[in-house]
This record gives structure tokens, C-alpha cells and sequence, in this order.
């Protein structure tokens, strides 16, 4: 994972004192809240955001920095991540253990659960066993409805990060801001791109 | 400061109220509590990409927990548009024990009209004889049409889109050319006609321009209202009524400043003005007028009455009756059906339209024919094409999930039910004895639960939905008959309502206060029934009414 790299936080930053400097959000605000990611779980988190969403003739999930996103989303609780679990998945390998802010933890279990889905070492496995890791937790969080898994969230997290970064957004998919006409009804050949900017449907999936 | 007229709120109809009065020839004075947000420059995530904004768009969840716990609820608060809504931490409100209520605000010039969603409904008879009809509330003191002029003359400045459709229950007004059924909801139309002639799907009548008009341009299928829209595209105050206020040069306009109560003279039963804080010095300072317009928002207007309190108004301005603040509505409303609808998926669209479909009330017109409840429902929704999010919901991963969602998904049809919301007495507001808001007022109380008539309304609405989307060729995939909390629908109104008798009354047919001769409340609080429409162009309607009212009167000398 060398070649991904990784500068999402200083865009971050960037965007965050834009956001600051024309809405009047104090930008102690948008830092309060601690970014609580080891360098080892950074890592498994950029490797695993590229293994969902690899490089094609457009640029991977750790490319586009979807992995920086969802550090940034669980530390800010996106998605209802602050939210303690609940039901069955306080048990068992959905368990999850409690972050320095008292939120589930979610970057230790995916680090947890896919050292041990690889033999103990994720970061050192093969790019196969890896790839077999991710989608042995991605089959069984989706095996039956309201799984528990915290995959669910982070795989949803990194697919925001990854469709709305520029390279998800405007080069994976389509973006226009302003289409200026609205035609009901036109064919969709194959290799037509979906717009990431129809807000309706990103809303409603 | 002296004036003609005060209007209390820069909303839909305090806007509307300073447009009418000024154009008329009265001085103005416009006072609203909120920052002021220009028009186009200050609507500063127009045009913004989600890649441009530290959240992507989603927002920062703890910070909206701090700050924002109610507003980010609304599914149109979004870190695009949270800089038009109110921070509740700042602006405290309580609910009943056992209860809860959502109120969604916005304390800015332009209050909601930035936000709103634009759908414009005329109400008919069916509407303004409910309560006569089966009971429930009290009678309201004018009809159609009274209002169908009214109607005409908004609809004209407001620029409404919308197809004509010839039904009783939901009278066409003046429309602009409508926007396009999408090849899935055209269907829907046709096929629904088809087995139900009395159910007809019609394209939702919306607030954009489809033709530029006034200056404003005509909609570039952006669909991203609520952040603010330099092309004034969709009717706000900052597009339309501010701008036609403003050409007159007969109006003064105040932001930042609080309303605290309207000052009343028993010697004359007359208002004198209203005195506010000045929020950025907090100096409380005094107007005065010849005639005070409402216009706070409608539980809002209610807080100034409750509030202003004296000596010959013990229990709140205008509330000889003792109902003020009773037999608050919103709509109940859930997400009555989602279907899959498979044998489009040659099909596509482009541009993204600003609104959804409507499918009108069909239930309990001529007969009661509601299973448990007597008055309407209708659809709102439309059918969608499935984006990138759709792979949230299942396994995937890796070049194929990639390739998946590169194109659109499949299509889906959505019907979200509005059930008309009864009045009464036991959904009421009033002064909290405890608890205070920002300037050491007490905080406005909602005591508000739906009743039984709305839960059988939205039972009878999943069902119709359901078997309507199945025996057209759609998948029904999941469907609701909970309403969610009062609020929800961002409909709330009452409070003030509307009626013959001053008895049991707060305003005449005028939008005028019984006591208070000089006295207009023309936002939602006048409402005296909810029907099922989106309600601010019948609240619009009434504004221009009850303006041209009070012109009248000041010319004749009687108020």
C-alpha cells in the first residue's frame, strides 16, 4: 500500500477552514473532536477501503482517501457510529470494545477481525488472503438482515468516502451541478455512468 | 419609529405581508429575528461539491448532536443547508411528559421559505367544510370561494408549476407549464388511472419557475433548493416578495432582532407597536404602527401572543376566548410504500427535478367511506433510480461492486402519506413555568400527540399503497403506518385559529384578531383545520386577503 497515498487530512483541514470561513462554524468546533486511529489501523483501513473499491481505469477507495473519511466519520460519529451497540451484537464476535470517547470502537475491531480472519496479521498476509478476509466479513455481515456487523457501517462509510470524493464522484461516476434541462425519459445504454450528483437518488439509494 | 404596519417574521408570509402592504402604499417596518442571508451572496454552499466540504456533504454527527439534536432530523438539514437552520442548544423549547414533537426552524431572513419544499396546493371545500361536516373543531368562517381570488393573484407572483387535472379535491390554480412525469411515474399514472379513475398520479405543483419570470430564472434542475438558489429559481422572500417590498422603497427592514411582545393600549383595544431586543446590543427597543401583522412562524406568533401579557390581557394578547394556543395540527405523515418497479431498466433520465408526484386525496369526499378516520390523506413520492448508496445495503465487494454501481440501479417507487391532522384541545402550547430561552424568556411548551384518527388514516394509506404499486407491475419492498412525532411533516399550525364566534375564536374571517381591531396573524397559527395539503399557499392566499382587508380598513378609518 506504499503507492496510496494518504493526504485526505490535510484536505481535511483545508476544507474545514473554507467551511469555517464562510458559515461562521468555528473551526474548534470541527477539531474537537480526537481522531483516535493507530498507524497500524490506518493502514489496514486504507488497505481494506482499496480492496472494496479497487483501482480500475479509475482510482481505488485508498486512493481517493475513502479510508482518511472513515477515520474522520467514526471519530465524529457519522452514520450513528457513537451510538452503543444494541441486541445481539453485544455478544460474540460482533463485539465491539469501547474508544477513549466511550463510542464503539469500530477501527479495533476491523483490525481485530482481520488479523484474525488472516492467521494473525493482516498487513502481513498475501493481497489474495486479504482480499478473501475482506469478503468473508462482507458475506457475513450481509448473510442475514440486521447482522450486527459493524462491517455494515464501515463499509458504508468507505463508499462515502470513496463516491464523494472527486475521484469517486466526478471521474468513477458523472457530476454536474447544474444540468439545466430535465428529460424524463432516455435510454440507458450499457456503460452509461450514473451521476453522482442526483441527489434524490443518492438519498434514497 | 413610526409606521403604517409591522410585520413580525420574514418568512413566507411575513414576506408576503411587507410585499402586499408596502405595494398597497403603507411604510413598513419588517422585523426579523434572525442574521440577515443575502440573496445569492449569501448562500454560500451553492455551489459547492461534496469533496469541498470537510463532512462530504453528511455534516459533522457530534457536532449536530451538541448543537443541532432536532434539526438533524429534518432529511433537509445536510451540511449544505445547516446554516439555515436554528441552533437548538440556543433556542430551548419543551415538550409534554410522554411526548415529543420536532420543531424545525430557521431564524434567518427568509425563515423557511429558504427550505421549504415548495409544493403548492389549493384547498378546496371538502377542506373548509371538514370540521362543519364531521364535528371535529369549529366551523370555518369562509369557504373556497372566498379564497379562490386570492389563490389566482399568489399562485401568479409566486410562479407555480403544475398540470391542470380538473379535480374538486384539489383545485388547479394558475399554473406555469409543469415539470415531466419520468418514464416510471407516467406509468404509474396510467396504470393506477386505469384500474381507479378517481386516483389520479399528477406531477407535484411546485414553486419553480419553469419559465423565467420577474427577474427570476427558470429552474436548471439542480435540486439543491435548500441551499439558496442564485437564479431565483424557487420562490423565497429573498427571491420574490423582498425584492417587490424593497421596489416600493417603503420598506425598512430589521434583522437580529427578537420580538418580546406586542404592546396593546385598553384604552383604545388597539395594538400600539411591538417592542424586540436588539440581539448584538441587547437593547430592548419599541415600534409602533397602525396595524401589527404575525408573521413569527406559527408557533412563534403564538409565544409573542402568550407572552404579551397585561393588565386587561392576563392570559395573552387576543385570548378573551382562552384557546389560544389550543388544537395545534401538523400532518401525520410516514413512508406508506416502496416498490420495486422492474421493466424500466432500459429506461433513464437526466436532471435532477425539484419535485416529487401527488397523488390527491381520493378517500372520504362525497361519503365517509375511512375506515376509522373522516378526513383525507394524499401521496406525495415519486419513482427513483437507485444510486451508489444502494451499495450500503448488501454484500458486494471489489470490481464488481465497483461495476455495479457505476450505472444506475434499478427503479423505485416511493409513496410518503400526509394524513390530515385533527384539531385538538389536548395539543396546545403554552409558556413553560421553568425553563427560559436565550434572553431569559420562558421557552414555548408543545404538548402534541396524533390520535387515533391519524393512525387509521395512515393504516388505510399503507394499504391503498400497497395493493395500488402491486397490481401495477411493482415489488413492494417495505411500507409504514406510524406516523413519526409531531413536527415531522414541518406543517405545524393552529393555535390562533380562525372562526365565527369570538367565543371560542382568536381571529375573524379577516385573519384579525376578535379582541385587537388592529391585529393581523396571517402565518400558520390562524389555521383552524390542517386538510392534507403542504399548507403555505393557502397560508399565502389568506396573507394577500387579510392584507388587502386591512388596507381597506385603514382607509376607512376603522381600524
Amino acid at each position: 500500500m506504499a503507492d496510496v497515498a494518504g493526504p485526505s487530512r490535510r484536505d481535511f483541514g483545508k476544507a474545514a477552514l473554507l467551511l469555517a470561513g464562510i458559515v461562521g462554524v468555528p473551526v474548534a468546533v470541527l477539531r474537537a473532536v480526537r481522531v483516535d486511529a493507530s498507524e497500524r489501523q490506518r493502514t489496514i483501513a486504507a488497505e481494506v477501503a482499496q480492496i472494496v473499491i479497487p483501482r480500475t481505469d479509475t482510482p481505488g477507495g485508498a486512493d481517493a482517501g475513502a479510508h482518511d473519511f472513515l477515520i474522520l466519520a467514526l471519530a465524529h460519529g457519522l452514520d450513528g457510529t457513537r451510538a452503543p451497540q444494541a441486541g445481539a451484537a453485544i455478544q460474540g464476535a460482533y463485539a465491539m470494545a469501547r474508544g477513549s470517547g466511550g463510542a464503539p470502537d469500530y477501527l479495533a475491531w476491523l483490525e481485530t477481525t482481520l488479523d484474525r480472519r488472516t492467521g494473525g496479521d493482516f498487513t502481513g498476509a498475501t493481497p489474495a488472503a486479504r482480499a478473501a478476509a475482506v469478503g468473508a466479513v462482507d458475506a457475513d455481515a450481509f448473510a442475514t438482515r440486521d447482522s450486527g456487523s459493524p462491517w455494515v457501517k464501515i463499509k458504508g462509510l468507505l463508499l462515502t468516502g470513496y463516491y464523494t470524493s472527486e475521484a469517486g464522484g466526478a471521474r468513477e461516476l458523472r457530476y454536474e451541478l447544474v444540468p439545466g434541462r430535465f428529460d424524463p425519459d432516455l435510454p440507458l445504454a450499457p456503460g452509461d455512468r450514473a451521476w453522482s450528483s442526483d441527489w434524490t437518488a443518492v438519498e434514497f439509494g | 419609529m413610526d409606521f403604517d404596519a409591522i410585520v413580525v417574521g420574514s418568512g413566507i408570509t411575513g414576506g408576503y405581508a411587507a410585499k402586499e402592504l408596502t405595494e398597497a402604499g403603507l411604510r413598513v417596518l419588517m422585523i426579523e429575528r434572525g442574521r440577515n442571508i443575502e440573496h445569492g451572496s449569501g448562500y454560500v454552499t451553492e455551489t459547492l461539491a461534496p469533496w469541498e466540504l470537510p463532512f462530504r456533504g453528511v455534516g459533522d454527527a457530534a457536532a449536530y448532536e451538541h448543537d443541532y439534536p432536532v434539526q438533524m432530523k429534518n432529511r433537509h438539514f445536510t451540511e449544505f443547508t445547516q446554516n439555515h437552520f436554528v441552533n437548538d442548544r440556543e433556542n430551548p423549547y419543551t415538550t409534554g411528559d410522554g411526548t415529543d414533537f420536532t420543531w424545525f426552524r430557521s431564524y434567518n431572513m427568509g425563515g423557511r421559505s429558504l427550505t421549504w419544499g415548495r409544493q403548492c396546493y389549493r384547498w378546496s371545500d371538502y377542506d373548509f367544510g371538514a370540521n362543519k361536516r364531521d364535528g371535529h373543531g369549529t366551523d370555518w368562517p369562509i369557504r373556497y370561494a372566498d379564497l379562490a381570488p386570492w389563490y389566482d393573484r399568489v399562485e401568479a407572483f409566486v410562479g407555480v408549476s403544475g398540470a391542470a387535472e380538473g379535480l374538486a379535491q384539489l383545485p388547479d390554480g394558475r399554473f406555469q407549464p409543469p415539470m415531466a412525469l419520468n418514464v416510471v411515474e407516467q406509468h404509474v399514472r396510467d396504470a393506477i388511472g386505469k384500474r381507479w379513475p378517481a386516483r389520479r398520479l399528477t406531477i407535484g405543483r411546485t414553486a419553480n419557475l419553469t419559465q423565467a419570470k420577474d427577474g427570476r430564472s427558470a429552474c436548471q434542475y439542480r435540486s439543491i433548493c435548500a441551499r439558496g438558489c442564485s437564479y431565483g429559481a424557487y420562490f423565497s422572500t429573498q427571491s420574490a416578495t423582498l425584492p417587490a417590498a424593497m421596489a416600493t422603497g417603503r420598506l425598512t427592514v430589521i434583522t437580529d432582532s427578537v420580538v418580546e411582545g406586542v404592546d396593546y393600549d385598553p384604552a383604545t383595544c388597539r395594538a400600539t407597536g411591538v417592542r424586540y431586543l436588539d440581539v448584538a446590543t441587547k437593547t430592548h427597543r419599541r415600534a409602533t404602527a397602525r396595524i401589527v401583522f404575525l408573521n413569527a412562524g406559527a408557533f412563534n406568533t403564538n409565544h409573542i401572543l402568550l407572552r404579551s401579557t397585561s393588565a386587561a390581557m392576563p392570559h395573552g394578547l387576543a385570548n378573551s376566548s382562552g384557546v389560544l394556543g389550543t388544537q395545534i395540527m401538523d400532518h401525520a405523515s410516514t413512508v406508506s410504500a416502496i416498490a420495486m418497479m422492474p421493466g424500466f431498466e432500459a429506461h433513464t433520465s437526466f436532471g435532477n427535478r425539484p419535485t416529487g408526484i401527488v397523488i390527491p386525496r381520493f378517500g372520504n369526499l362525497d361519503t365517509f367511506d375511512g375506515d376509522g378516520f373522516t378526513r383525507g390523506y394524499s401521496y406525495q413520492g415519486g419513482a427513483v433510480q437507485s444510486g451508489w448508496t444502494r451499495g450500503k445495503r448488501g454484500p458486494g465487494i471489489g470490481t464488481d461492486l465497483k461495476s455495479d454501481l457505476r450505472a444506475p440501479g434499478p427503479w423505485r417507487m416511493i409513496l410518503v402519506t400526509f394524513a390530515e391532522s385533527m384539531p385538538r384541545a389536548t395539543n396546545r402550547l403554552s409558556l413553560d413555568p421553568v425553563r427560559t430561552d436565550a434572553q431569559g424568556a420562558p421557552a414555548l411548551k408543545i404538548e402534541f400527540a396524533h390520535g387515533h384518527e391519524e393512525h387509521a388514516a395512515l393504516a388505510d394509506a399503507k394499504a391503498q399503497a400497497g395493493t395500488m404499486l402491486s397490481a401495477i407491475g411493482g415489488q413492494v419492498i417495505m411500507g409504514l403506518d406510524q406516523p413519526g412525532p409531531g413536527g415531522a411533516s414541518i406543517h405545524e399550525m393552529g393555535g390562533a385559529r380562525m372562526g365565527n364566534d369570538p367565543r371560542d375564536s382568536v381571529l375573524d374571517k379577516w385573519s384579525r384578531a376578535h379582541d385587537v381591531a388592529n391585529l393581523f396573524i396571517t402565518d400558520g397559527a390562524q389555521m383552524n383545520s390542517s386538510a392534507c395539503q403542504n399548507p403555505s399557499l393557502t397560508y399565502m392566499a389568506l396573507t394577500a386577503r387579510a392584507c388587502d382587508a386591512a388596507v381597506s380598513m385603514l382607509r376607512e378609518g376603522t381600524v
